[in-house]
């Protein structure tokens, strides 16, 4: 067993016969080495191969640049000398939390499919299953109430979670749920739980973890219908908002995404995520106006437009729905 | 009783990438021929073909890694906490092993795929250097502040295509497409339906967690496992961009279940598929006669093909065939992911 002189070198410490780490930490170098002589640097401990990154020989050094920015701490070992080169991580302090969990309701359907928790800072993947919890009102935890698959459906910023229910428990009287149950039972209490331990990207927990209780509602069967939604039209020459109310929830990213006005402007959420609000850009022209509906709009539980969740698709019932968005018109008067 | 199915399918633009498309992040892996390597980037939104020119044959020895993420993190210069291996897939020519790899967890985390060699020896495959082609699975430009994803939950290599699983974290829909290879400029790719004869939309649109190529009577099919465990069989020859596909479920696993990992192996004349399981351990099911299997149409539990638990093998997250009578494991055996072949059971 080799016993390695453990030295700790501080930045600009010149101790000959050891590895140097430059300052800003992207490069370590030896001088004078003998020829064929080399050095490796690791990180982390016990039987682990060197750092990838290429070495390079000039001005009587050679010079190792790592592939990878090195911010944990580093061994390096040079003639059987090891030198410890402390972290350059920065200390993470917590900053983030959650900013919403869509819906925003606490009143929610038993066939609920999903949750979205948005967070104001970025986040770490691969430990969300640690983090979420469902609880029933007696504090017990709802046995693997979502779909845990490893490949967490985030958004690209890192900063909107999706939880999915498992599609096994979500009721609808099959197999699954004879038993182990469904994870929402209409009349029931539960508390979705974030835990605070959950990392953001600069490796610090959440500030504060979130607790969302709501109470389930019935399942929610019906299909989604336009028609039936109260548009309160603004009037000509103002910028007032289009007010569209859809009298249920929907699903928060989608009708932000698929519900679009024949003008550019703004549109936004409101009222528990049943009415949609839209700032034009420009005063509004009198006269007649659509909006575009993508008809794969759900609600909270996946009813879509025209088409209730689970019908069979060759039925009757979606063959008034032609195309891939529906118009839905309205009139812009002046005052 | 609701019969069908519908729809997932979002368009697909397949379109070669002009200036070369750069893997942002590296999740499924599967070989195809000559050492062809499919990557699947779900950040990215594209498949990924690399030619690894590893292409030496090599017979099936005996490998071990242990703490393979221990020292994954070690090669990378980070912690084990700071990264995620995706995917493992045996190169079927070299028999060395290649790992698709996040170095970070954040939404900076720098895509890595590693090879591992027949010595347990592991690199860096170098991307840059490969010669590769991409397609897009979209033909919806990335706008600044779009959040819609599509998550790609695996690949597969049949027939001269590219297989693709996928599941959005916006629409409950999952997809899966056929992609032909090589990449085609101009080949529209549309999601195909898979419509399952018992189940409804729930199960339809839950995600193809993990399929299989298989031949039964020299008809190719692939096994697909879905969450909550059906086993659904789908024709090959029916996966085209656009279609409705009528997949036939042969199997309820139990629940309580995510299957992670599948192959298909023969063993003294007969057929087999072993199948990771997250609660269930490693199942090995009978292959026999797949074909023959009535639909399953009530909602039953544990029907179907017969299986067996191999008790032997515990902790598997990921699976490949090795050669004719090995698989390869990656295994969490407490807390350590270690890689190892094994005897087909």
């Amino acid at each position: 067993m080799k016993a390695w002189l453990l030295l700790m070198a501080s930045a600009g410490s010149l101790l000959a016969q050891t590895v140097l780490r430059s300052a800003d930490g992207k490069e370590f170098w030896v001088e004078k080495p003998a020829p064929g002589e080399s050095f490796q640097v690791y990180v982390g401990d016990g039987d682990v191969p060197p750092v990838l990154g290429a070495f390079s020989a000039g001005n009587g050094r050679l010079v190792f640049r790592p592939r990878f920015f090195l911010a944990d701490e580093v061994r390096a070992i040079f003639r059987g000398v090891e030198t410890r080169f402390p972290a350059l991580r920065p200390a993470a302090s917590p900053a983030a939390i959650v900013e919403t969990v869509y819906p925003t309701v606490d009143r929610l359907p038993e066939n609920l499919l999903k949750f979205y928790v948005v967070f104001s800072a970025p986040m770490q993947r691969g430990e969300a299953w640690q983090r979420l919890r469902l609880l029933q009102a007696d504090g017990t935890p709802v046995e693997l109430p979502f779909l845990e698959i490893d490949q967490e459906l985030w958004d690209p910023a890192n900063r909107r979670f999706t939880i999915l229910f498992d599609p096994g428990r979500i009721k609808r009287g099959v197999l699954p749920l004879t038993e182990v149950g469904p994870a929402l039972v209409a009349g029931r209490t539960y508390t979705l739980v974030v835990d605070a331990g959950w990392r953001d990207a600069a490796g610090a927990p959440l500030r504060t973890g979130l607790r969302k209780t709501f109470m389930v509602t019935e399942p929610e069967r019906r299909p989604i219908e336009p028609l039936a939604w109260r548009v309160g039209a603004p009037p000509a020459g103002t910028r007032e908002p289009l007010v569209v109310e859809f009298g249920r929830p929907l699903d928060a990213a989608l009708a932000l995404r698929l519900i679009t006005a024949d003008v550019a402007g703004q549109a936004r959420l409101a009222a528990g995520e049943t009415r949609w609000e839209f700032v034009p850009a420009l005063p509004w022209a009198a006269g007649d106006h659509r909006l575009q509906i993508d008809v794969t709009l759900e609600d909270l539980a996946g009813n879509r437009v025209g088409r209730p969740f689970d019908v069979d698709v060759f039925n009757p019932v979606t063959t008034r729905i032609t195309g891939e968005t529906m118009a839905l018109p309205f009139r812009v008067e002046r005052r | 009783m609701v019969k069908v199915l519908s729809s997932l399918c979002f368009t697909a633009a397949l379109a070669l990438a002009a200036p070369a498309a750069e893997l942002k992040s590296a999740g499924p892996l599967t070989f195809g021929p000559n050492g062809t390597l499919f990557a699947g980037d779900s950040a990215g939104g594209r498949i990924f073909a690399f030619e690894t020119k590893d292409t030496k044959p090599a017979k099936g020895v005996t490998v071990e890694i242990k703490g393979v993420n221990t020292k994954i993190a070690a090669l990378l210069g980070t912690t084990g906490d700071q990264i995620l291996i995706a995917d493992m897939a045996v190169n079927p020519i070299s028999k060395n092993i290649y790992f698709s790899v996040a170095r970070g967890r954040g939404p900076e985390a720098v895509p890595v795929i590693l090879k591992a060699d027949t010595a347990g020896n592991l690199s860096e495959f170098a991307l840059a250097a490969a010669k590769q082609s991409s397609v897009s699975l979209s033909d919806v430009p990335a706008e600044g502040g779009r959040q819609r994803m599509e998550a790609i939950t695996d690949l597969g290599f049949v027939d001269g295509n590219v297989v693709v699983a996928g599941l959005s974290n916006e629409d409950f829909a999952s997809s899966l497409r056929s992609i032909p290879y090589p990449f085609q400029a101009a080949t529209k790719g549309a999601g195909i339906e898979i419509f399952h004869g018992a189940h409804g939309r729930f199960e339809t649109n839950a995600p193809v967690r993990t399929f299989v190529p298989y031949t039964i009577k020299d008809k190719a099919y692939i096994l697909a496992a879905y969450t909550c465990t059906p086993l659904v069989r789908i024709p090959v020859s029916d996966l085209k961009p656009g279609a409705k596909v009528k997949g036939t479920t042969i199997a309820e696993l139990g629940n309580r279940n995510r299957p992670l990992d599948m192959i298909a192996y023969e063993k003294d004349g007969r057929a087999y598929i072993l199948m990771a399981n997250s609660s269930r351990g490693v199942m090995k099911l009978t292959a026999e006669g797949l074909d023959v299997y009535a639909p399953i149409t009530a909602q039953t539990e544990k029907q179907g093909v017969p299986y067996e638990t191999v008790d032997s093998l515990k902790g598997v997250q990921q699976l490949d065939k090795y050669d004719a009578t090995h698989a390869v494991t990656l295994a969490d055996e407490a807390g350590s992911l270690n890689v190892r072949t094994i005897g087909l059971p």
